[in-house]
């Protein structure tokens, strides 16, 4: 008999409550225990009688008696309160229990299906009181827009593209993701970057003045050419730009109709261009010529100018009719060596006039911000100053504005564009200017419903507030689009209607091209293919060790190495030499390649749109999840199958599409995906560690524990493998002598190593560095597969519930912007449950999460109005201790 | 709302041009331009009471923190014996012709680092405590590590130039996925605290450096930018304010602490304002402005060392850090000869040939600290010195030796002569004291006052 559970603590809570029979009895009539019934007292209670004897009989051998494995033990509770409080340890146990890693596997005696849900309901009630009716939402801490955000905001908002990419420092992530409240700190240099931001935006967005000359922009490819010139247009010409190469005498014609007679003014833009060729320099020269009407309005010459920039200006006097513009360009080095890397690439040319005032038109965009006549009296302008303001700050705060707000902003306006020589519109811009800085921008300032304005919806049982119908509109806005809410949400929120009409509303929003950013900064950070666009592969090494034993090329080598060694040392024969430079030349011929395949940009974009496309298909079409894991279809365009090597599928062209796998191919579902394989490899080599502890982490939610401090060293283990290379399998092997690195490693190597057969650039092999690559494994929850295909089935056969529980959990931290605590099991079962249900549907998914509690409720004091606000925060916090 | 089609603004429409121009006019090998113009604080150092960051004779004295990723191969780093005419080891041989100029520091541990009770971690606990020098907090969103030694320095002298600090990086791109171990990103990606749980962030793109020092535009248009901007930073600065503080009235907890980070950036953007106008228009380089991250790598670490640099030559600032790549990069640097990862080679298990590799790697981070301290050396300052002269240029790892994550005999070498008042020329072996030692002392050269109790010091480090 095993020492009991330290009693003394406790003896008169055992004899109140001492009846063991009647808490087994109540679990088994309703499965759980509500939390009223499960109070600490019962919680504890029901410990002593239930719970603890189960942990004797499985754990205390580690984790009891005075063991302690892993820092944890059953029996050092300080007081029933401890135990009760100890949120963090009975998270572990209940995900170790689920998952089944603990017990250990290999052990012979443990709990039964039974046993484990006794267990699990005690953690969820008991400890967790988790209240199915009454889920906690938890909190989040206000978030500011990170860099997409901002910039998806400022194009909904303005309608203008701010790069924050490049003007913006990186934010933190956590959780894996950059949009986590707590993360998005603001530090001083950000500010000021916004304040820079915020007056780029709207000198860019906002016209400050109400007419302008007429301006039409064409551009350089518009010029109708002649044959030379269609010749080099291909390559690398930017968009719409006219490209003319500096050896081939060109010209380009465009007619232009102007509309009346007058002063018109002529911009020529373009660059002067130089591809980079190795130690190669081009002196070449031409000349170019800008003709209108038959009258020469430039001509100059140009060499390599590095990718200057040139912009002309020519006015001209126009009567009304047809134009003739013509660029012409001659070489004027006809002998000169052609490295061909020289062109102008002409952007546009701008007509823009007339000149005289009673032909100015409203500038781009005016009506965006200015919808009518700005009023001359002092009044009327700062009534319609008042109008204008108004909306705007509602738009760019996302919620009513105060009066007192609007007031302020009309001042700011008024003051300004009272100056001298300021017009109307600048004034405006400078209010805007003044919103865009603002932390209500910034940030998402949340709400919840009062009361007196609650529709039929916000009156539940929950004890937890709804956040208003504002606040929904962000939180479904940034979590579908990664932007602001569009007129439709606004005017949905401000009618108190969107509650009622959420499951359109989902379905409208997913339809819109904006939930592209859905796809791409959800699937992007849950499985790391935004890192496709950066990781740096070494083509040319991991090719190389692609190839199957070669011992021809072994034998050369050997003596290669022999002969350089003899050079060095005391010299060779004329004979030795040549043989040397031949054998250095057979070696190492492919060296001077170009390696069969490469990483480029486009191949890049590919492969994350592949994994990009699957994610959109599956969600779009409302597949199964599972698809994830396992498909017999995949995307790719003709460069991607080209890539991979799939040649016979007959994809052509740019364009992504769905392709339906051969028979029995490896490909399909995430991990077989060039772009997860990739950024879970080593520059030079593929890593099984990283690619298992990938999908442990990603795909089924048991992320090993980190690596220990002190990595004991492996030498010892490896120089018994003396004289032949180990091969990564039996590395690996040594690894998981070591019991430190076996408890993780026993989970990571099977998985990782089942996917030996793509190497660091995702693509097919059967032998790594001459040997024949094995791919059989078993999971330590006892499944054997002989390769990747058949772990495939496996995962989606056997592990499809921790599959779902992970994606779930994902999703909410992408769409709370925190990350989870214990008392969001009870949101995450609701939701795997419903997804049990519905095998793996992703609109179940998508509106269980839309219709969480952390999603539509907050713990948090109701701030709405400053004036009315009467509660003390700490009071409202109250209800979330609840213990 | 209707959606046209987006304009395309601010860093998009540059295109690389500028780089390339840029790197020919300034060049990565080429000395800093003279600019015998750019000496505003001439007068105003001699102005400077006591030896706060001022020499002896007056001019400005500087501090600069560098940081390199992942420790070096320790056989390869450490010079054979200690003092003054060692012999340059084979990753510290780029340096060698700045023996006079530097020193090699042996001996000085971050045991604070070490994983103690937080278990695994060590890189984000040696970039985190490099020079903060506590120990931090193991959570992924609870951040608390401690005020870092160049904001100790900027709070106490910041007041004498534009900025009080400056914050680079070469380290550009961050990865999706948790950090290290359990432990917030900001750790690992920040050197700069200017409070326990406010890491300051770093500046990589060297256009946004040169813009925020200068001003944005070419030569000659950049004093009146500059102007422009804070005038109208200064007119939006009554609307914004009230819109924080009726928002602070609104808020509670977690989220006041952000609206104080905004009212903090708003404090320092009134200060930069008001110091705009006591030390009138900032000085205007010959140059184009940098534009944008150059995709080779020893370009864009020296372009950032050249922002840096000017930013001293133009006494701009006095203290300055530079994370050359955060701790557990995992970068190929083909630009090395090594195309494999930083991070994964450095957990060699003592294989030769990934010893090798990571002794080029270790090898060529020294080469770009030679090239950015020859530059100051080059260049002169007010009182004839070169600006190395005038500096405390410390550079170094969090870790020891990165195949076994140790932080004892960290890899150090401080250059420069402090305006006279360290000794350079030396490779020293101090025992096993802590590093905090030797940055409370870096600080007290700088006249810092308030360096007692600094991380886990338990002095100032005599022999420098």
């Amino acid at each position: 008999m095993r020492r009991r559970f330290e009693q003394r603590a406790f003896p008169k809570l055992l004899i109140a409550l001492g009846h063991p029979v009647l808490w087994a009895i109540g679990l088994l009539a309703c499965g759980c225990l509500t939390v009223s019934g499960a109070g600490m007292d019962g919680g504890a209670s029901q410990f002593h009688h239930q719970i603890q004897p189960m942990l004797e009989e499985y754990c205390f051998d580690c984790h009891g008696d005075g063991e302690q494995k892993g820092n944890v033990a059953f029996d050092q509770f300080k007081s029933d309160q401890a135990l009760l409080e100890n949120h963090e340890l009975w998270l572990r146990v209940l995900k170790n229990l689920r998952a089944g890693l603990m017990p250990p596997p290999q052990r012979k005696s443990r709990p039964d299906a039974e046993q484990k849900e006794q267990i699990e309901a005690w953690i969820k009630n008991a400890v967790f009181k988790i209240d199915p009716q009454n889920l906690d939402p938890g909190r989040v801490t206000v978030r500011r827009l990170n860099r997409v955000e901002y910039r998806n905001t400022i194009r909904d908002l303005m309608g203008v593209e701010f790069d924050t990419q490049s003007e913006f420092p990186p934010d933190d992530a956590g959780f894996g993701f950059d949009d986590i409240g707590d993360l998005l700190t603001l530090p001083p240099m950000l500010l000021e970057k916004y304040f820079a931001a915020a007056n780029t935006i709207v000198t860019e967005a906002v016209p400050s003045v109400p007419a302008v000359p007429a301006e039409v922009v064409i551009e350089g490819r518009r010029f109708k050419e002649s044959a030379e010139v269609q010749k080099v247009n291909r390559n690398g010409a930017p968009a719409g730009a006219l490209v003319l190469s500096y050896y081939d005498a060109a010209s380009a014609t465009n007619l232009f109709e102007a509309s009346h007679a007058g002063r018109y003014q002529l911009l020529l833009d373009f660059t002067a261009n130089e591809r980079y060729v190795e130690n190669q320099f081009d002196q070449n020269k031409c000349r170019l010529r800008f003709i209108s009407d038959g009258k020469e309005l430039l001509r100059r010459d140009y060499t390599r100018e590095g990718g200057k920039a040139f912009r002309y200006e020519f006015d001209q006097d126009w009567r009304p009719g047809e134009h003739e513009l013509v660029l012409e360009v001659q070489p004027l080095t006809p002998d000169e060596k052609q490295v061909r890397s020289l062109t102008l690439r002409v952007r546009s040319v701008t007509v823009r006039g007339p000149m005289e005032k009673q032909y100015w038109v409203p500038p781009r965009e005016y009506a965006r911000f200015f919808p009518r006549t700005t009023p001359e009296d002092q009044a009327g302008r700062r009534q319609y100053a008042h109008e204008i303001l108004e909306r705007f700050a509602e738009r760019a705060y996302r919620r009513p504005v105060d009066q007192q707000t609007v007031d302020r902003l009309v001042g700011l306006a008024e003051a300004t564009y009272s100056e001298p020589g300021k017009t109307f519109e600048a004034g405006i811009g400078q209010a805007m200017t003044a919103v865009l800085t603002s932390p209500r921008f910034l940030f998402r300032e949340e709400g919840t419903e009062s009361k007196e304005t609650g529709s039929p919806v916000a009156v539940s049982s929950s004890r937890y507030q709804l956040v208003d119908e504002y606040s929904l509109a962000s939180r479904l806005s940034y979590f579908l689009w990664s932007s602001m809410p569009d007129e439709e949400l606004f005017r949905l929120a401000g009618r108190h209607e969107l509650h009622q009409h959420l499951p359109e509303q989902i379905k409208r929003m997913l339809a819109d091209a904006k939930s592209e950013a859905f796809v791409r900064n959800f699937v992007g950070q849950w499985l790391q293919v935004r890192d496709i666009d950066t990781i740096q592969i070494d083509a040319r090494q991991v090719l190389s060790k692609d190839g199957s034993a070669d011992p021809e090329r072994e034998q050369r080598l050997k003596r290669y190495r022999t002969l350089r060694d003899k050079e060095d040392a005391t010299g060779v024969s004329p004979e030795e030499k040549k043989e040397l430079d031949e054998l250095r030349n057979i070696l190492f011929r492919s060296f001077k390649r170009p390696p069969r395949v490469e990483l480029t940009g486009k191949i890049r974009k590919a492969l994350r749109l592949e994994t990009e496309k699957t994610f959109e298909y599956i969600v779009r079409e409302n597949r199964s999840l599972l698809e994830f894991l396992d498909s017999d279809y995949t995307f790719l365009n003709e460069r991607l199958a080209a890539y991979y090597g799939m040649t016979n599928l007959n994809v052509k062209g740019e364009a992504m599409r769905l392709v339906k796998l051969p028979e029995d191919d490896p490909r399909g579902g995430v991990i077989t995906q060039g772009s997860v394989l990739i950024v879970t490899s080593n520059p030079t080599r593929t890593s099984p560690v990283k690619r298992g502890k990938f999908i442990l982490e990603n795909l089924l939610g048991t992320p090993p524990a980190p690596p220990p401090a002190n990595i004991p060293p492996l030498e010892d283990a490896a120089k018994a493998a003396k004289g032949h290379t180990l091969t990564l399998r039996e590395t690996l092997a040594l690894h998981r002598d070591h019991a430190l690195c076996a408890s993780c490693h026993n989970r990571m190597d099977p998985l990782g190593l089942a996917l030996e057969n793509f190497n660091a650039l995702g693509l097919w092999r059967t032998h790594d560095q001459g040997q024949p690559i094995d791919a059989t494994g078993q999971l330590l929850s006892g499944e054997r597969f002989t390769d990747i295909r058949q772990l495939k089935k496996v995962l989606v056969q056997n592990h499809a519930v921790e599959f779902y529980r992970t994606l779930t959990e994902k999703m909410l931290i992408y769409a709370l912007g925190r990350g989870l605590e214990y008392y969001d099991v009870g949101t995450v079962d609701q939701i795997v449950d419903r997804l049990k249900e519905s095998n793996g549907s992703p609109s179940v998914l998508l509106s269980g999460i839309i219709n969480s509690a952390p999603f539509q409720r907050t713990r948090a004091t109701p701030p709405v109005d400053t004036a009315k606000q009467t509660e003390p925060a700490a009071q409202a916090a109250a209800p979330a201790g609840g213990l | 709302m209707s959606m046209p089609e987006p304009k395309q603004i601010a860093g998009q429409r540059r295109t690389a041009f500028n780089r390339r121009q840029f790197l020919r006019g300034l060049g990565v090998c080429i000395a800093l331009p003279m600019f015998e113009s750019l000496q505003p604080w001439k007068a105003f150092a001699a102005a400077t009471p006591g030896r706060l960051a001022n020499s002896a004779t007056g001019a400005p004295l500087r501090a600069a923190f560098l940081f390199f990723p992942n420790g070096a191969i320790p056989a390869a780093w450490w010079p054979k014996e200690p003092g003054t005419d060692f012999e340059f080891s084979p990753t510290l041989s780029p340096l060698a012709p700045l023996r006079d100029h530097l020193q090699v520091l042996g001996g000085l541990d971050h045991k604070q680092a070490n994983p103690g009770a937080d278990g695994a971690g060590d890189h984000a606990r040696g970039n985190g405590v490099f020079l903060t020098g506590v120990r931090l907090k193991k959570s992924a969103t609870d951040v608390h590590a401690g005020i870092s030694i160049d904001q100790v320095i900027a709070r106490e002298v910041g007041h004498l130039t534009r900025f009080s600090s400056l914050e680079l990086s070469s380290d550009a791109v961050r990865t999706s996925g948790a950090c290290d171990s359990g432990y917030a990103c900001a750790y690992q990606y920040n050197l700069s605290w200017s409070s326990p749980t406010t890491p300051v962030a770093a500046e990589s793109n060297p256009r946004l450096v040169f813009e925020r020092l200068f001003g944005a535009g070419g030569p000659g248009e950049r004093a009146a930018n500059m102007k422009r901007r804070q005038q109208e930073q200064r007119s939006v600065l009554d609307f914004v304010l009230a819109d924080a503080r009726g928002m602070n009235q609104r808020l509670n907890g977690r989220d006041r602490e952000k609206l104080d980070q905004y009212l903090t950036g708003i404090r320092d953007i009134e200060t930069s304002i008001t110091k705009a106008e006591r030390f009138g228009a900032p000085a205007d380089p010959k140059m184009e402005t940098p534009s944008g991250i150059p995709s080779d790598r020893v370009q864009y670490v020296q372009i950032m060392f050249d922002m840096l640099a000017l930013a001293f030559q133009t006494d701009s600032t006095r203290v300055a850090t530079m994370l050359l790549g955060h701790d557990g990069d995992d970068r190929s640097l083909p630009e090395a000869g090594v195309p494999d990862g930083h991070h994964s080679l450095s957990h060699h298990f003592n294989n030769e040939a990934k010893i090798e590799k990571l002794k080029k790697i270790d090898h060529w981070y020294a080469e770009q600290l030679a090239k950015f301290l020859q530059k100051l050396q080059d260049t002169r300052d007010v009182d004839g010195q070169s600006i190395l002269y005038n500096s405390m240029i410390l550079y170094g790892s969090g870790n020891a030796d990165g195949n076994r994550h140790t932080h004892s005999n960290l890899p150090l070498v401080l250059a420069g002569s402090g305006g006279g008042a360290l000794r350079p020329g030396r490779y020293l072996q101090h025992g096993s004291k802590p590093m905090s030692n030797l940055l409370a002392r870096v600080a007290s050269e700088m006249g810092a006052q308030n360096i007692h109790g600094f991380g886990d010091s338990t002095g100032v480090l005599e022999d420098v």
